[in-house]
């Protein structure tokens, strides 16, 4: 067995086929940017710590050899306090890459030369990438490469991730590293008398353990592991940190030092750290007052700091709606006129039988294009939050709120997720990962899907253009607001309940503001955006095809109130009877919406458009229509113009709607009343998130409990604050 | 003295950290370790988390962490 595997490795080794390079660093280095630079992937980044929560590679040609990059989260020691730190040291520790490529932060040498301190232990050899070498010129901090190279006996090289300067040099170097290892050994510093002797009788106890033997670990990380009582490695070694030979081999070092010895190993690596920063870096004499301390005089300031906060929010709102707004209104008149007419035209050219035409247009075509409508706001909302993230401000924002988080029993870093939620609470539930304690994710986790996500922007967008027209933007606001008044509810019980027990510490780096690349926001945005559009093109589709089915079953039934959905939906509508839309048409969006929540807004273009089609006029040409889309989107973009720079509320969707009330909202003005509408808004956004959160849940925390308890606790709160809503609204005399 | 005891302004360095178990080991590998410099920066809006510069970085902790670092004031 045993010897299987190191001809496996040597054949890697040998044959060169396929070069595994771990890119490891400080959170916030730029790890993951380089990446991209090297490879053209397109990880994920922002200015936040604890972007990269999981491992990813890239894999690419670079000179004709295969090299995998790994992407790892990262860390500020090997000795890991999170869950993503776990995952950077078990890989390192264990997957034994052919290089490592050490991302450090050039402005911020001595933290993340401490990391590479213990990096070095590995054995593995190092190829330092000193980023961010932009910013330290900017700061006038000269650094003496070759002085860290040669007391760490690895490679330095200057990098500039972002403007992938210096990239090819530290390829070719990690390449030539990994072609001949031997030769390119990390070096090792000494931890000073007391520590290396204590070492030594430790290592030598350890040599012949099974599974030391067995993992080809490194010794001296062994050893100093063991000294430091790290708790992961003692019991995956079955070593007793009273073990005699551990007592008798510490026993001086204790003797002068005290007993904490971890402490004791961190105090000396900072040191050394420190004394490599003091020989290669030189500092101007006179500091100037930094960009980031003028914007944060103002984003943290104890009086202006909140209402910064506030307009923040308010401005992405309203800029979202104001620039998408226009564009979701022509997409709505190219789906429902254009594409329908043409769909219709070409189906009958090639005589498609009647069943085949009403499938394509009322639905896949007003299925999907119900959902697919709403793009806009949905891309624009991704920008904003992508803004955020890579300007340095969602750090900020924790920071600004911990205060209140702390109050609900959740810590200023859940801000993030919560923040990403507004966006899609699917990522949002990964991004927990960066807490540090399983109580705090489990609660943030909870609480996401009380965020109003960018799937259910469309049914507020549509219910608010048909029932509020003229305060539709206070409609939405109203409605995101009751999110997340509803989340600091449930975070006050669950608090009390689930989560009894102390509250977790805060404790984060805020890093320098940072103007990200137009071409980095559009990435990101887009690899953010893109999964709507995937998602309109799998399961919106397929549940469409599936609605209409259900809709049409059995076979020539004569009304759709008969039909299979119909039929199930009038079995559940009394359910929603007390909240005022007992309907089967909208229980069966609701159905149906469980899969995603945009879903509710195709199904009902399928329910209802039927009758609304009535309204026939005569079509133009094809030239006709293909003009009209042209000039309808140039007007677009002069209405987002507009609005952005007129008007200061809220405009939204609502200015053309008298003109051309489309179809579904004519049709809903008449089953609804704006009570009913808002209850149903009400509803829509609490009732239980789409299924791919729940998976994402339990792939998270390896269990379906908490899946179970989102599921439970949001179903009955949404028809509790439905119908206080409704109930409450009709005695008040709406 | 202890380090939420700092004004906005003050610097301090830092003598000995009280806290314990994993907390205390993450708040040395992010560098808060005996001889260290530390400056209060900012105190948050609402009055608790602070913001510190430690090591040519923006650290910022809550005042009950902060309250268990005794440090020396410097000028
Ligand atoms: N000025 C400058 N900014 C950089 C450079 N490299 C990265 N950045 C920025 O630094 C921030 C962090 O980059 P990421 O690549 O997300 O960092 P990471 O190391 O992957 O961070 P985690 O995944 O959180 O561990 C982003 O805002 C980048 O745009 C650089 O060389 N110069
Ligand atoms: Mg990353």
């Amino acid at each position: 067995m045993k010897k299987q595997k190191t001809v496996v490795n040597k054949k890697n080794k040998t044959t060169k086929n396929n070069l595994t390079i771990a890119v490891a660093g400080n959170p916030n280095a730029g790890k993951s940017t380089l990446i991209n630079a090297i490879a053209g992937a397109r990880l994920h980044v922002g200015n936040w710590p604890g972007v990269t929560v999981e491992k990813k590679s890239a894999e690419f040609e670079f000179r004709n050899q295969r090299v995998t990059l790994v992407d790892l989260p990262g860390t500020y020691s090997l000795s890991p306090y999170t869950q993503e730190e776990v995952i950077a040291r078990d890989y390192l520790v264990r997957e034994k890459p052919d290089v490592i490529i050490n991302v450090v932060d050039a402005t911020n040498l001595e933290r993340n030369l401490y990391f590479t301190l213990q990096l070095l232990e590995l054995g593995i050899p190092m190829v330092i990438a000193l980023n961010m070498y932009d910013e330290a010129g900017q700061k006038g901090f000269s650094i003496d490469t070759d002085k860290i190279a040669s007391i760490l006996g690895c490679a330095v090289v200057p990098t500039v991730a972002t403007k992938k300067e210096g990239v090819d040099s530290l390829m070719k170097t990690a390449i030539s590293f990994a072609a001949a290892p031997r030769e390119h050994q990390p070096g090792s510093v000494s931890y000073g008398e007391d520590i290396e002797q204590a070492l030594t009788p430790i290592a030598e106890a350890l040599k012949d353990h099974p599974g030391v033997l067995a993992e080809h670990m490194p010794l001296r990380w062994l050893a100093l592991k063991v000294l430091e009582h790290d708790v992961r490695v003692m019991s995956d070694y079955g070593l007793a940190a009273d073990a005699p030979f551990l007592t008798w081999a510490t026993k001086h070092l204790r003797a002068a030092h005290g007993d904490d010895l971890e402490a004791l190993l961190a105090d000396t690596r900072y040191g050394l750290a420190a004394g490599l920063t003091h020989e290669a870096l030189k500092k101007p004499e006179t500091r100037k007052k930094e960009l980031t301390e003028r914007i944060d005089a103002v984003v943290l300031n104890r009086l202006v700091g909140i209402p910064v906060f506030l307009l923040a929010m308010w401005l992405i709102f309203k800029l979202t709606f104001d620039i998408a707004g226009p564009f979701t209104d022509w997409l709505d008149g190219v789906v429902a006129g254009p594409l329908m007419r043409w769909a219709a035209a070409v189906l009958a050219a090639i005589s498609a039988p009647d069943w085949i035409v009403s499938l394509v247009t009322e639905g896949i075509i007003a299925g999907v294009g119900a959902v697919l409508v709403f793009l806009p706001p949905i891309f624009a909302m991704m920008f904003f939050i992508t803004l955020l993230e890579g300007s340095g401000y969602m750090a900020r924002a924790a920071f600004v709120m911990d205060r209140l988080m702390h109050a609900i029993g959740l810590h200023g870093k859940s801000f993030i997720p919560l923040l990403l939620g507004f966006g899609c609470n699917v990522p949002a539930i990964y991004a927990t990962r960066t807490l540090e304690n399983p109580r705090d994710k489990a609660l943030t986790a909870l609480l996401i899907p009380l965020m109003s996500c960018g799937a259910r922007l469309p049914v507020y967008v549509l219910f608010s253009a048909a029932f509020f027209a003229a305060y539709a933007g206070t409609v939405l606001w109203s409605l995101y607001l009751l999110g997340i008044v509803m989340a600091v509810l449930m975070g006050f019980l669950f608090k009390k309940t689930l989560f009894r027990g102390e509250a977790p510490v805060f404790i984060m780096e805020l890093p320098p503001y940072r103007m990200p690349t137009v071409k980095s926001l559009m990435i990101h945005t887009w690899e953010k955006g893109k999964h709507y559009l995937i998602k309109a093109g799998t399961w919106i589709l397929a549940i469409s095809v599936f609605v209409w089915f259900g809709l049409n079953m059995p076979w020539g039934v004569e009304s759709k109130k008969d039909s299979y959905l119909g039929k199930t939906s009038q079995i559940i509508a009394p359910i929603f009877e007390p909240l005022g839309f007992g309907t089967w048409e909208a229980a069966s969006s609701l159905l149906t919406g469980v899969v995603a929540k945009e879903i509710v807004i195709s199904t009902m273009g399928q329910v209802y458009v039927p009758q609304a089609e009535e309204e026939n006029e005569e079509a133009p040409s094809f030239g006709e229509d293909v003009k009209e889309i042209g000039v309808s989107f140039a007007g677009a973009f002069v209405d987002a113009a507009k609005n952005v720079f007129s008007t200061f509320g809220i405009a939204t969707m609502s200015a053309e709607e008298d003109e051309e009330a489309s179809g579904l909202k004519s049709v809903l003005a008449k089953t609804f009343t704006p009570l009913s509408a808002y209850a149903f808004m009400a509803f829509v956004l609490l009732y239980l998130p789409c299924f791919i959160v729940l998976v994402a849940m339990w792939h998270e925390f390896g269990t379906w409990k908490w899946a179970g308890v989102t599921i439970v606790y949001q179903t009955v709160l949404a028809w509790v604050v439905a119908f206080v809503i409704y109930q409450g609204g009709r005695l008040m005399g709406f | 003295m202890m380090l939420a005891d700092l004004k906005p302004g003050q610097s301090g360095k830092i003598l000995k950290i009280s806290v314990t178990g994993a907390l205390k080991r993450r708040l040395m590998d992010m560098g808060v370790v005996g001889g260290t410099e530390v400056r209060v920066k900012k105190v948050a809006p609402m009055g608790d988390p602070i913001e510190v510069r430690i090591k040519s970085y923006d650290l910022s902790l809550r005042l009950g962490e902060a309250r268990q670092i005794e440090v020396e004031v410097i000028n």
